[in-house]
């Protein structure tokens, strides 16, 4: 059904969402770039600046409708590429609530019903209800670096910053699901925006960052905020209040019993 | 009566074996007009009937937006006030109210996505089919689950197969609330349920309503307010009744009233190629009566062209002989139109009391979901509009010999044998 497309669950929703926030919100070293870079280089230079080895945050999330607002907060933790663990700490109704993600598979924990759902891969690949991020752009986020080709087309100057706008174009069979992208890249590696097109080259959604600051002991954006191109008044914001990168984080974290049974 | 009316019925009656060869001819295209129009309608309502009351209904109340978008926030908030306006339309039979959402849905080692659909157990066998559908175990709130425990589960064969869950067996459903909150709770398989249609079989999954709000928060409000009406032909009426009395009920998004054919596009095109096929054979079959008779007018002509000669040797001109032949076929068609009319209404009439089995129905309409038996409703529209045809095309025929007097001779007429 067309619809099942637009609804999975939040808790999916909010993994994967941490996923993506953690990746462009995560670590890297500040670089000033002096020449123009290599286009492939300085995707692949942001891409390292937003991973960090391992980290842990709290940040909250807001879906804004019309008419409608929803926040909650959540603890996250992260671990290389694939490992990711989010907890819901508030509102209350939904505290308890967690989604782990452990490679290609993800798990979802209620503590109402007390049960521990793995996710089948045919639900990870769809969108879900109530926010503006799919999982796609959640779940795959190294395939910016690996499968598409990168262009820099324009440089300007903003807030004393270089900001280089990149175009990336699929390679050929790369499997992916835009028909092209653009990067706005700062010369400290911060991405500032990141927008998707389709195969006719029509603008579907947008990402943009803001709030950027110190974070965790390095420039980051605080705020990201995903928007669909059709519905402007619909949009989907994440903000951290908090993130440090520690080197790596105990095995203990990303497994099913600590999704279950908090150990912190 | 005039003298030309006079002649006309005798002549028709001058060869009564023949007069009612034709007479059947028509007689029995007419019939047959009749009785496939009126099935061809009266099953068409069967069909849309027994397909929109496995799930969709005859009408219902939605929000705005809510058919196409299936937003959790999409609700009608007073449900009980659309119920007061539908209660005061006397063609309404009954209805119910309805909420679903999108969820996950789990078993103890497979998850799909589904539809969970929270129905009210008392009220919703009064508009849909669903507790006929129940293949295994029993309808939410029967006699065998005592109380209507609320958290009684009617899975779709289908999604059943495909979780591997029977009676008893227990299923996690987490989805999202109406406020964005995280909705989950644990239901029990009391039923399986198929419906034939696989789309609905392989998703969905219906849960007490009262649990339904709860577990997502919905307050007291629904998605739907479900109705059927008295009968399929009432529906354009009552939906612009039901307008007019939910006027005054303002919320955001505004109500809307949709019919069957808003709910379920595709049924009627599917009817339509049905109709159409119909059609053909239609056209078919007049044509072959027209011939016949053409040949019965054309063969009473040229067997009384010396008649038709002493005639107008006495005085009558070709206008008035071309009158009276007219006449003449006027007089048989009319005849066996109504013996037709007569019979297709009678065997009609028997099949609306009594049904016609079509279990094997074509597939195209299996797809929604219709099988069993069928009943032709007999209407004004499917009792004329076959013989009305039948009369054009038969006028048409006898034009041609009343045509043909004007280039009779009657020096000539008189000496044809």
């Amino acid at each position: 059904m067309e619809t099942t497309n637009r609804s999975t669950v939040m808790a999916v929703a909010l993994g994967l969402l941490m996923a993506l926030g953690l990746a462009l919100g995560g670590a890297g070293l500040p670089a000033r770039a002096q020449a123009p870079p290599e286009a492939g280089t300085l995707v692949r230079a942001a891409f390292e600046h937003y991973r960090g080895d391992a980290s842990v945050g709290t940040a909250d999330m807001t879906i804004h409708r019309p008419g409608w607002e929803r926040t909650m907060a959540m603890r996250v933790w992260t671990e290389g590429d694939a490992d990711s663990l989010v907890r819901i700490t508030a509102p209350a109704k939904d505290e308890g609530n967690g989604t782990l993600k452990k490679g290609a598979d993800m798990w979802l924990f209620n503590p109402k019903v007390n049960r521990v759902i793995k996710l089948p891969p045919s639900m990870m690949s769809q969108s879900w209800m109530g926010s503006d991020f799919s999982n796609n752009d959640l779940a795959k986020t190294d395939s910016l670096v690996n499968d598409y080709d990168h262009e820099i087309h324009a440089t300007e100057s903003r807030d004393g910053h270089t900001v280089y706008q990149v175009r990336s174009t699929p390679k050929p069979e790369a499997p992916v699901v835009w028909g092209s992208l653009e990067l706005e890249i700062r010369d400290d590696h911060v991405l500032l925006a990141e927008r998707f097109f389709d195969e006719d080259g029509a603008l579907v959604k947008e990402l943009t960052t803001s709030d950027i600051g110190e974070l965790g002991g390095r420039v980051l954006p605080a705020t990201l905020r995903m928007q669909k191109a059709e519905t402007p008044d619909e949009w989907t914001e994440l903000h951290y209040q908090e993130l440090s990168f520690p080197d790596s984080l105990p095995d203990r974290v990303f497994t099913l019993t600590n999704l279950r049974a908090p150990q912190d | 009566m005039s003298i030309e009316l006079r002649m006309a019925w005798r002549n028709v009656w001058r060869n009564p074996r023949r007069t009612w060869l034709t007479v059947a001819a028509i007689a029995f295209a007419c019939l047959v007009l009749v009785f496939m129009l009126s099935f061809q309608l009266g099953s068409y309502a069967s069909m849309i009937d027994s397909s929109v009351k496995i799930e969709a209904g005859h009408l219902q109340v939605q929000a705005e937006g809510y058919q196409d978008d299936r937003e959790m926030r999409q609700v009608v908030r007073d449900p009980a006030a659309v119920e007061r306006a539908l209660s005061g339309i006397p063609e309404i039979e009954a209805f119910t109210r309805r909420a679903s959402a999108f969820a996950v849905v789990s078993s103890e080692d497979r998850t799909y996505g589904a539809l969970v659909i929270g129905v009210d157990p008392v009220h919703e066998p009064e508009v849909s089919s669903l507790e006929s559908l129940v293949r295994e175990g029993s309808f939410l709130g029967s006699s065998a689950d005592p109380g209507g425990s609320g958290d009684g589960a009617l899975v779709g064969e289908l999604l059943a197969r495909n979780l591997q869950v029977g009676l008893g067996d227990e299923l996690t459903v987490i989805g999202q609330g109406r406020d964005g909150s995280v909705a989950a709770t644990v239901l029990v398989v009391r039923g399986i349920f198929s419906s034939g249609i696989d789309d609905f079989d392989r998703s969905a999954v219906h849960m007490p309503l009262a649990t339904f709000q709860e577990v997502f928060a919905m307050g007291d409000a629904v998605h739907e307010v479900v109705a059927v009406g008295r009968d399929l032909w009432e529906v354009p009426e009552i939906v612009r009744r039901l307008r007019g009395a939910l006027a005054g009920l303002s919320q955001t998004p505004p109500l809307v009233v949709l019919d069957w054919n808003e709910l379920m596009p595709g049924l009627l095109q599917s009817i339509q190629v049905d109709l159409v096929s119909g059609l053909i054979f239609y056209v078919a079959l007049i044509l072959v009566v027209a011939f016949s008779i053409l040949n019965t007018f054309l063969m009473a002509f040229l067997e009384r062209t010396r008649e038709l000669g002493v005639m107008m040797a006495i005085g009558t001109t070709p206008g008035r002989l071309g009158r009276l032949l007219l006449l003449e076929s006027l007089l048989l068609t009319g005849v066996g139109i109504a013996v037709g009319i007569a019979l297709g209404c009678a065997v009609t009439l028997y099949f609306q009391a009594h049904g016609i089995d079509v279990s094997g129905a074509n597939e195209l309409l299996a797809r929604f979901g219709i099988s069993g038996r069928m009943y032709p409703r007999l209407s004004v529209l499917s009792a004329l509009v076959g013989p009305l045809l039948v009369l054009v095309v038969t006028g048409a025929a006898a034009l041609y010999p009343a045509l043909k007097i004007r280039r009779l001779r009657p020096v000539e007429a008189l000496t044809h044998v």
